[in-house]
């Protein structure tokens, strides 16, 4: 009987110890704006997101990160030409909120989304914690003509014609008045 | 070179206001560009310069794969391919300078010239300047095609302007001083372009590749390297000007100690000795 307890406790204790932490679930809210955002290949924009500690708790650290995603076709969008800083940490006590500035250039045309998305940051992160996302901001690039292969031939073709005739004739007059002397 | 000034006044010593009361600097500057220019050495090397610029922006423009930022990226490039050949041309000019004057046997007509040697140097010094000046002039009308509208034309054009001449005055000195201390045109010539070619190795490694400390003290060490960072961070990541101007204090260091040690030591290595063509 004695043994059974010692087991049924060791159980209990090893039972306990292997179980994931469950943390405290964060309370926050996010809002991002504007909800759309219309501009050509190249332009630069700026979205914001509004977080707020909507919870009795401390946040502890946190992190905003942006991503881009393409929503329409098949373009490769690489989150990063976007915007070159996509991470910003932070921490909120009850009730407290802050604006969060994202600056972004359009890199690719089409349709594209970009979100927020929270994340408990640091050491304490236990792994299974909810990710809280902000709405989507629809975001449409028109595609604009930047360089052609019409545009470029002026130029690929009339700058070594000219630099070609240029040392053509001044080799050749130098070797007339090299032979005349 | 020949150079074709007035006889000095007995007892006249050198400089020179050789000429038509010109510095001799600029005389031996101007006879240099003579000989660059008109013999077609530097046309040459022009034409083929913007055959290779004419293939990589016409493939550049061909390939509509390219997204916004990969099309500054091919600013980037050609801004890259015109810093090289420029400083490349200014140091093989450059190490052409004294050691192939000695070579041809034409130096001692030089030295007897009333030009102070120290003209002779900062006039071939700037005569191997106009290679570049040219090269990065043949480059503008590519840059204008590919920048144009993305925006980076303006800082490509002032960037690549400030860090190539900075390049250039110091790996065009360096020829210069490689040169005076070889007998032989070859030696020095071969030199000055294995000397490039570790300079510009590094700019060839992946980005991918994990850089520590010590990477970044290679980079920050090598002139070319650096400028060449500098210029990449500006126009492809879209860095501010200020936020990496700690690239360029070692292409300002190489010009400044280089072309000081060209100016203050240049009368002493400018020297008659055997060349090895010479009898």
């Amino acid at each position: 009987m004695r043994k059974l307890l010692v087991i049924g406790v060791l159980v209990g204790v090893f039972a306990c110890l292997s179980a994931p932490a469950v943390a405290a679930p964060l309370r926050v809210q996010v809002v991002a704006e504007p909800a759309r955002v219309e501009t050509v290949l190249g332009g630069r924009f700026v979205i914001t997101t509004e977080v707020r500690n909507t919870g009795a708790a401390a946040t502890g650290d946190i992190l905003a990160h942006l991503n881009v995603a393409s929503i329409e076709g098949t373009v490769y969008v690489d989150p990063e030409d976007w915007s070159p800083s996509r991470s910003q940490q932070l921490s909120l006590k009850p009730g407290e909120s802050r604006k969060l500035s994202w600056e972004l250039q359009a890199v690719n045309s089409g349709h594209f989304a970009a979100y927020v998305v929270i994340v408990p940051f640091g050491s304490t992160v236990a792994g299974n914690e909810e990710l809280l996302i902000s709405p989507l901001v629809d975001v449409a690039v028109a595609s604009r003509s930047t360089l052609t292969a019409q545009g470029a031939l002026p130029i690929v073709l009339s700058v070594p014609l000219l630099l070609g005739l240029a040392a053509a004739g001044v080799y050749f007059g130098a070797r007339r008045r090299g032979s005349k002397r | 070179m020949t150079l074709q000034v007035a006889p000095p006044a007995v007892g006249t010593r050198q400089d020179v206001q050789a000429g038509e009361g010109q510095p001799g600097w600029l005389v031996v500057a101007q006879q240099e560009c003579r000989d660059l220019w008109t013999s077609g050495r530097g046309l040459i090397l022009l034409f083929l310069f913007s055959v290779l610029l004419s293939a990589v922006t016409y493939l550049t423009s061909t390939n509509q794969a390219l997204n916004f930022l990969e099309q500054r990226e091919s600013v980037n490039l050609v801004l890259q391919f015109a810093v090289a050949v420029g400083v490349l041309a200014t140091l093989v000019v450059g190490a052409d300078g004294i050691s192939g004057e000695r070579e041809r046997g034409t130096l001692e007509t030089l030295l007897v010239t009333p030009v102070a040697r120290r003209s002779i140097i900062v006039g071939k010094l700037i005569a191997a300047l106009t290679l570049w000046f040219a090269t990065f002039g043949v480059s503008i009308p590519y840059l204008w095609v590919l920048g144009r509208e993305v925006g980076i034309l303006g800082p490509a054009l002032v960037l690549g302007f400030g860090v190539g001449t900075l390049l250039a005055v110091g790996l065009g000195s360096i020829g210069l001083l490689i040169s005076a201390a070889c007998n032989s045109n070859k030696t020095s010539i071969a030199a000055s372009i294995f000397l490039l070619l570790i300079l510009f190795a590094p700019t060839q490694l992946p980005s991918g590749l994990p850089q520590g400390w010590f990477f970044e003290v290679l980079l920050r060490a090598n002139p070319v390297a650096s400028g060449l960072a500098y210029i990449s961070a500006l126009l492809v990541e879209g860095h501010a000007w200020t936020q990496d101007l700690s690239y360029l204090i070692t292409p300002l260091l190489t010009a400044i100690i280089a072309g000081s040690a060209l100016i203050f030591a240049g009368p002493q290595l400018v020297r008659l000795t055997r060349g090895v063509n010479a009898g």
